[in-house]
């Protein structure tokens, strides 16, 4: 156990290693540690998952639940929880989107259309969670008018637009030898971390998590941080909305509420890649990294049992006792160094 | 005397730095012993050994008779020692029978509102409370009514030793009596009862011995007819006064910084005005509920304000938040730093940057350098390790926790600082670096306004004291004339309503 | 005790005193009435059969709903929970007859309750978070039971038993749906179990400060939580006769929208069994409805939506105008004490 435990200990950044060194039970480092061999054990006898070509799957799967993740990963480490409505905004963006397209309004007015439209559904959720409305609540009921709004302007029809057209590069383009949505993940992880971490606005997201009213006793106030975080959230939203309909140039209230990716609820799905990364959910505590990477781990488990042909039962089913499991870990971990307090 | 608790050669150590050291403690059947002693004088950690909330002491626990250790404060309640917190822990929306009755061992699984309410009945007349509807919500009695429902709980398990921390502390007048009262009353039916309070008079009213702690250490207990409020005073401070708090010598009285004009903060019987001057340290004497910490708070924007102005740098103007205060340069620090004066879980060099993000950072840009300096230059100024910037603010002493606290208000580079209570939960060495570090940054030509109920403190730091007494400003003192048995009459029997 | 009061004023006290209760029925009434008078089809005795029959589901999907929340926490997985066992019943009913298939059901989704409220209280980790893994977990159960089928039963001699008419407006299935809910409420009201629930929920730090034990509030919780989930599967899979892993995750978001119009905070400790009754009522009077007035489906979301968002408006005003009443008496208590003490004041310091 104690050896598990150092071996495991070598491996990780010295931060992480430290915070788990502060609970009580080695238990955690070596539940953590097994699961990594687990995982590389899988990762060797799998058939083909060790290519190239399987690698940049499993990072262009992550790359529309994981940049959806990393807005709503703002709104968590502020401190103000969940937006349950992120599904339901991309659907609203989606269709304004489509709308604009199909129309002939071109790929930038269409684009500046949804960009607005998000900022909107985003800053009113902020405000309200900012005036002290409880976030679960307001996002619930937003989530609701958001996509009765999207589907009565479409009538619930499918909107199409005609190819070739100068959306398509976003969906279809590659750059690099990555497709674009990759390009993208990846830009907005390497953006949202260095934003968290290297600005102002990210240490005030921070502290407001952190502790509300020492943020508050030094002058930061949550109201406009609940605006920004949730705009934030809600732009990633319609990006992956504009995204998704470039691939298909089409799009329909519905796309996303049925199976989204093969792990199904999307909004679940958006919060599971920031639980799985360790973030707190009480805010503070945690990054965009994690959330980046929960989302490739995700991913990683889902491809795996791909490949080894698995039907979507036992796939849902892996997926759902990887998260359970992380958040079990995390759970355990906190609950140890809190003990020290 | 038939001696129900004995605790022998009691000795915890928090780390490096030891709470009680060789303490004694006794209490007999159907007495009630008041526990006295300033903050940090390990009062709070011997009732937590009492009471079983930490086992991990040295020395001897002897409980009628027997010699015993209790792992938990479940342990301990089931053998009959009960605790009541200065904190409530009732259940604002459940009537007083269901809080009566939560959480015991002897409860009946099913009752209505009204069959509680009528076995409650018992306990609340112990208590005093004799006219209270036990189905009414607990939030709508008043605070005094609350703390006696607290106590009443504690009585349904039938307890032989009961602790009291602190049980007036929040309480007026009327309510004090009540508890007063509810005391003498549970001592007479065999009760023993552990009082703890800052409260003098009230220790004077009701207990039979009075056991002195001072820096982790006892004193024999003494009777209560044998002392004064003078006497026990005194044996309270010891004789280390001097060493701890930085001259003060009658100075030039330097511009006028700030005025406080007409001020009604909630809470508050009526409005305050006062002045403060460059390079003093001002004091507000009162005991809780006296308004001083509303005062602090109202004038940094903390607090719901009535009515009433500042007159500050120019500008005659009411903070309606935190921020707008600290555009000011005035800065504010609670008397609660786990609450809301320290990120616990971020380093310490964000802790001490947090109120001047702009001053570490170029167009929003922080790469950290720049607050390395700057944590670094505040942690010196203030003998916090520097080495151990990137540590989280939790890892720290109370005396450091303290000092990061209130040195992370030098980085807006404050004209005014606010503090209410600077050296709550800090041991004697770091009160003194504390005091110190006061002085100097009033040397520096800015004005420190601090409240406090610490009698050493109010009487020996500040330059000038005004007094408070539940809500209304009494009188004032300065230099010389600032005394602790002057100050002790404004803040306990202004109006000389008791004889002590 | 105050003198005998009219029957009119106890009813005026139970109003004012239970506010987020008294819109609920206000809102239900309006509801109702809107669609009765707009729709001659509305007020029939089939009408609200069907809404009967719609209420034994999402009644015990909102009670379930209503318990979490009232605990401080939510159970997210509820749809899946539900899933799970009306697959189980549905697959297994031919081969080992309904009754077992039904045990079978239930044992597992109350176990699964009983799980997922240990791991919450030994864990201290919010049941939000968890339930969001427990949520897809259960699914992959489901799908794997059913084989990634929908599967079907082929005979139907209990399923429509139950769905018999019963009193021109109940079936079995609501009787026992009715059952259910008056010994929770029973339960809740008037055990000390219950009110360690409210007690947690709604206070949790001076609640464990007081001594409760947090295990005991939440396992019970969830395992109800869980029973009641899979006795809703239950119901809908031998009342449709199908079963599908996937389905059943719109009875969360009706589940929570008719926990909320019955009077739950978001912040615990409040609400109780009858408002989730008339929350779910007051949903099921607009399912219905709309289905009459031939609404898309997705509308009835938005309308949900609205429903949703007049429910909070309206409690945070109350709790704005408690708040607001409470300053008022505090300030007003102030003034009185100030009267004395000034006066004194006045006298001492004149002298």
């Amino acid at each position: 156990m104690e050896m598990l435990a150092q071996f495991g200990r070598s491996l990780v950044p010295p931060r992480l290693a430290a915070w788990v060194d502060r609970q009580a039970s080695p238990i955690v480092f070596a539940l953590v540690t097994l699961f990594v061999i687990v995982l590389l054990l899988g990762a060797v006898t799998t058939d083909n998952f060790l290519t190239i070509f399987n690698l940049k799957t499993i990072i262009r799967d992550a790359a529309l639940v994981g940049i959806m993740g990393i807005g709503l990963t703002f709104v968590t480490l502020s401190g103000n929880f969940f937006l349950l409505s992120m599904k339901e905004t991309a659907a609203l963006c989606i269709i304004t989107f489509a709308m604009g397209m199909s129309h002939g309004y071109g790929f930038e007015l269409s684009l500046l259309a949804t960009l607005i439209v998000a900022v909107v559904a985003g800053g009113v959720q902020g405000l309200l969670i900012g005036l002290g409305g409880n976030p679960i609540v307001v996002t619930l009921g937003a989530a609701g008018m958001f996509y009765g709004i999207a589907s009565w302007w479409s009538d619930n029809l499918v909107i199409s637009f005609r190819r070739p057209n100068d959306a398509e590069w976003l969906g279809t383009g590659s750059f690099l030898g990555l497709p674009n949505i990759t390009v993208a993940f990846i830009l907005i992880a390497v953006v949202a971390e260095i934003v968290l971490r290297y600005t102002d606005f990210g240490r005030k997201v921070y502290l407001i998590g952190a502790n509300r009213a020492a943020a508050r006793a030094t002058g930061h106030e949550n109201l406009p941080m609940a605006i920004k975080v949730c705009i934030i959230a809600s732009v990633c939203a319609g990006f992956v909305a504009v995204a998704f309909a470039a691939q298909i140039s089409s799009a329909q209230a519905n796309y996303f509420s049925s199976e989204f990716g093969s792990s199904g609820d999307m909004t679940i799905l958006v919060i599971a890649t920031v639980m799985v990364g360790g973030n707190s959910i009480m805010g503070g505590y945690g990054s965009t990294l994690r959330t980046s990477l929960g989302a490739i781990f995700i991913s990683v488990i889902d491809n795996m049992m791909v490949l080894r042909g698995f039907n979507s039962g036992p796939r849902v089913l892996a997926v759902g006792l990887m998260i359970v499991f992380s958040i079990v870990v995390f759970s355990l971990a906190r609950r140890g160094s809190r003990a020290q307090e | 005397m038939d001696t129900i608790l004995k605790l022998t050669g009691i000795s915890r150590s928090f780390g490096a730095i030891a709470a009680l050291d060789g303490v004694d403690f006794e209490i007999g059947r159907g007495e009630v012993m008041g526990l006295v002693g300033e903050n940090g004088a390990g009062k709070s950690t011997l009732v937590k050994i009492i009471s079983g909330f930490d086992d991990g002491y040295t020395g001897t626990y002897e409980f009628e008779g027997h010699p015993t250790r209790f792992h938990s404060p479940g342990v301990a309640e089931q053998a009959g020692i009960a605790i009541a917190q200065q904190e409530l822990s009732l259940i604002p929306a459940m009537s007083v029978a269901e809080n009566v009755f939560l959480a015991g061992h002897n409860v009946q699984a099913v009752a209505t509102k009204r069959s509680l309410a009528a076995r409650a009945r018992r306990f609340l007349d112990e208590v005093g409370l004799t006219d209270i509807d036990a189905t009414v919500r607990v939030d709508r009695l008043s605070i005094g009514e609350q703390h006696l429902v607290e106590v009443a709980r504690l009585i349904a398990h039938d307890p032989k030793v009961l602790i009291l921390d602190e049980p007036t502390a929040a309480l007026g007048e009327s309510d004090s009596i009540r508890i007063l009262n509810m005391v003498k009353k549970l001592a007479a039916a065999g009760k023993s009862i552990i009082y703890v309070s800052h409260r003098l008079d009230e220790i004077f009213k009701i207990t039979d011995r009075i056991t002195v702690l001072r820096d982790g250490e006892s004193q024999r207990p003494r009777k209560a007819a044998e002392l004064n409020v003078n006497s026990l005073v005194e044996l309270m401070l010891g004789r280390k006064l001097e060493n701890m708090f930085p001259e003060r010598a009658a100075r030039d009285r330097r511009d006028l910084l700030l005025s406080v004009r007409d001020l009604w903060p909630d809470g508050m019987l009526e409005s305050v005005s006062f002045d403060v001057y460059g390079g003093e340290i001002l004091g507000l004497a009162g005991q809780l509920g006296s308004g001083t910490g509303e005062i602090l708070a109202a004038m940094a924007g903390s607090h719901r304000t009535r009515s009433g102005m500042i007159d500050f740098g120019g500008e005659t103007f009411l903070p309606r938040n935190p921020a707008a205060a600290i555009r000011r340069k005035l800065g504010y620090c609670s008397d609660d730093r786990k609450y809301d004066g320290l990120f616990l879980g971020r380093p310490i060099r964000e802790n001490l940057t947090s109120p001047a993000l702009e001053s570490v950072s170029r167009f929003g840009w922080n790469f950290g350098g720049r607050e390395q300096q700057v944590a670094y230059d505040l942690a010196e100024k203030f003998t916090v390790d520097v080495s151990r910037l990137s540590a989280e603010a939790g890892v720290l002493s109370g005396g450091n926790q303290q000092k990061v606290a209130l040195g992370k208000w030098l980085s807006i580079s404050p004209k005014v600082i606010l503090v209410n209570e600077p050296t709550r939960g800090v041991d004697v060495g770091a009160k003194a670096e504390i005091y110190q570090k006061m002085r100097n940054l009033a040397d520096e030509g800015a004005a420190i306004v601090f409240a406090s109920t610490d009698m050493q403190e109010i009487t020996y730091l500040p330059d000038r004291v005004i007094t408070f007494y539940r809500g209304m400003q009494i009188g004032g003192f300065e230099l010389a004339g600032i005394t602790t048995a002057g100050i002790l009459k404004d803040i306990t029997d202004p109006f000389n309503e008791t004889n002590l | 005790m105050n003198g005998h009061l009219s029957l009119a004023d106890r009813l005026k006290n139970r109003v004012v005193e239970n506010p987020d209760l008294s819109f609920a029925v206000l809102l239900a009434v309006i509801v109702y009435g809107y669609f009765a008078a707009t729709n001659d089809l509305f007020m029939t005795h089939n009408t609200t059969f069907a809404i009967m029959e719609r209420f034994a589901v999402l009644g015990l999907v909102a009670l379930a709903l209503t318990l979490c929340i009232i605990a401080g926490e939510i159970d997210l997985s509820i749809g899946s929970n539900a899933a799970l066992t009306a697959v189980i019943v549905v697959r297994f009913n031919d081969q080992l007859g309904t009754f077992t298939a039904l045990a079978i059901g239930l044992v597992v989704s109350t176990t699964i309750g009983v799980i997922q409220g240990y791991f919450v209280a030994y864990l201290r980790v919010r049941a939000i978070v968890l339930t969001v893994g427990t949520l897809m977990l259960l699914r992959g159960v489901a799908l794997f039971v059913a084989q990634e089928k929908t599967v079907m039963l082929t005979e139907f001699d209990v399923p429509d038993f139950i769905q018999t008419k019963m009193l021109a407006y109940f079936s079995p299935a609501s009787f026992l749906v009715i059952a259910v809910f008056i010994l929770v409420g029973i339960f809740m009201a008037y055990t000390k179990y219950g009110r360690e629930i409210y007690a947690v929920g709604g206070a949790r730090k001076e609640a464990l400060a007081a001594g409760v034990n947090l295990k005991r509030p939440m396992i019970i919780v969830f395992s109800i939580s869980g029973f009641c989930a899979g006795l809703g599967g239950a119901i809908i899979g031998l009342r449709s006769g199908t079963a599908q892993a996937l389905g059943l995750q719109y009875l969360l978001l009706a589940g929570t929208v008719a926990a909320f119009i019955g009077g739950v905070s978001i912040l615990g400790g409040k609400g109780g069994v009858i408002g989730a009754a008339i929350g779910t009522l007051t949903v099921n009077f607009l399912n219905t409805g709309l289905v009459f007035n031939v609404t898309p489906a997705y509308q009835v979301q938005l309308y949900l939506g609205i429903l949703l968002i007049i429910v909070i408006m309206f409690q945070t005003g109350s709790r704005i105008f408690d708040a607001r009443q409470r300053r008022k008496a505090v300030l007003a208590a102030v003034d009185e004490r100030k009267v004395a003490l000034l006066t004194k004041k006045r006298q001492v310091l004149a002298t």
